[in-house]
């Protein structure tokens, strides 16, 4: 008797994250990493060396110094559960309690180049890591 | 019997695509590639380049050169609905293409990339 209601409530924990359970992923371009633009050695590296690797920039920019290349790439996590699923059989209404978080990761890759296209320096604007499907606002 | 065959197919593709959305959007029209193929370093003029591309989205100015920017964009979104469970994933990539102008007004450097080609429809949205 004891182990069939320990059954079933270790069953219900385990599927109660999963009720009304919502988890999206929007991504924009394909993120660079330090390992892709390692090849980059200022004073020698060309924008059509960068090009070549990376593609086409997203924008490129004035200076004072040169001209500024950015590389853009958005990845955004949301995950939600609806708890409310849970009383959905028992009552006439349609009850909600939502658990959401939503993780914006925005980071761009940023070249400057002298007015030979020769690379002069480059950074990442903020390097943040990548959010997790973490739907605990708390 | 092939026809059949067919239909049956048809029956189990339909019932397994059940509970699945696929969305898609774009902004921009595609880039010629034959017109970006006839533009010529150092012999096309800027005259020549809005007749093959028309207007530009972008006009700049870099390093006291006009640099002219095409742009288009595709996103693919695909849903995984199963009721008390759902997956969607959202991915977006650009193509992009940068004409170079000389002071004289020919055409310096073309750049372009097209990234939307690598671009599918996913469910999935954990992992890369």
């Amino acid at each position: 008797m004891y182990k069939s209601v320990i059954f079933w409530l270790v069953a219900a924990v385990v599927c109660l994250p999963s009720f009304g359970c919502n988890v999206v992923r929007v991504s924009l371009n394909t993120p660079l990493t330090p390992e892709d633009v390692a090849f980059i050695v200022p004073g020698d590296t060309t924008l059509t060396d960068v090009v070549t690797k990376l593609g086409v920039p997203d924008a490129l920019t004035d200076s004072e110094t040169g001209i500024l290349a950015t590389y853009r790439f958005i990845d955004l996590k949301y995950s939600r559960v609806n708890f409310g699923w849970l009383a959905k059989p028992w009552t006439p209404v349609d009850p909600d309690l939502i658990f959401s978080r939503t993780g914006l990761a925005v980071d761009a890759f940023q070249v400057a180049f002298d007015p030979d296209w020769v690379v002069q320096h480059h950074a990442f604007q903020r390097r943040l890591s990548m959010p997790p499907f973490y739907p605990n606002p708390f | 019997m092939k026809v059949s065959r067919c239909i049956l197919g048809l029956f189990l593709i339909a019932f397994l695509s059940q509970a699945c959305a696929f969305s898609r959007g774009t902004l921009g029209d595609e880039i010629n590639a034959d017109a970006i193929a006839a533009i010529k370093k150092g012999a096309t003029t800027q005259a020549e380049v809005l007749h093959l591309l028309g207007a530009p989205d972008r006009l700049m100015q870099l390093n006291g050169r006009d640099v002219f920017q095409y742009y288009r964009y595709d996103a693919k979104a695909g849903s995984l609905l199963l009721i008390i469970l759902n997956f969607s994933r959202l991915s977006m990539k650009s193509d992009d293409l940068f004409v170079i102008l000389s002071k004289d007004g020919l055409v310096e450097d073309v750049i372009s990339s097209k990234r939307t080609d690598g671009i599918k429809f996913r469910f999935w949205p954990f992992g890369q």
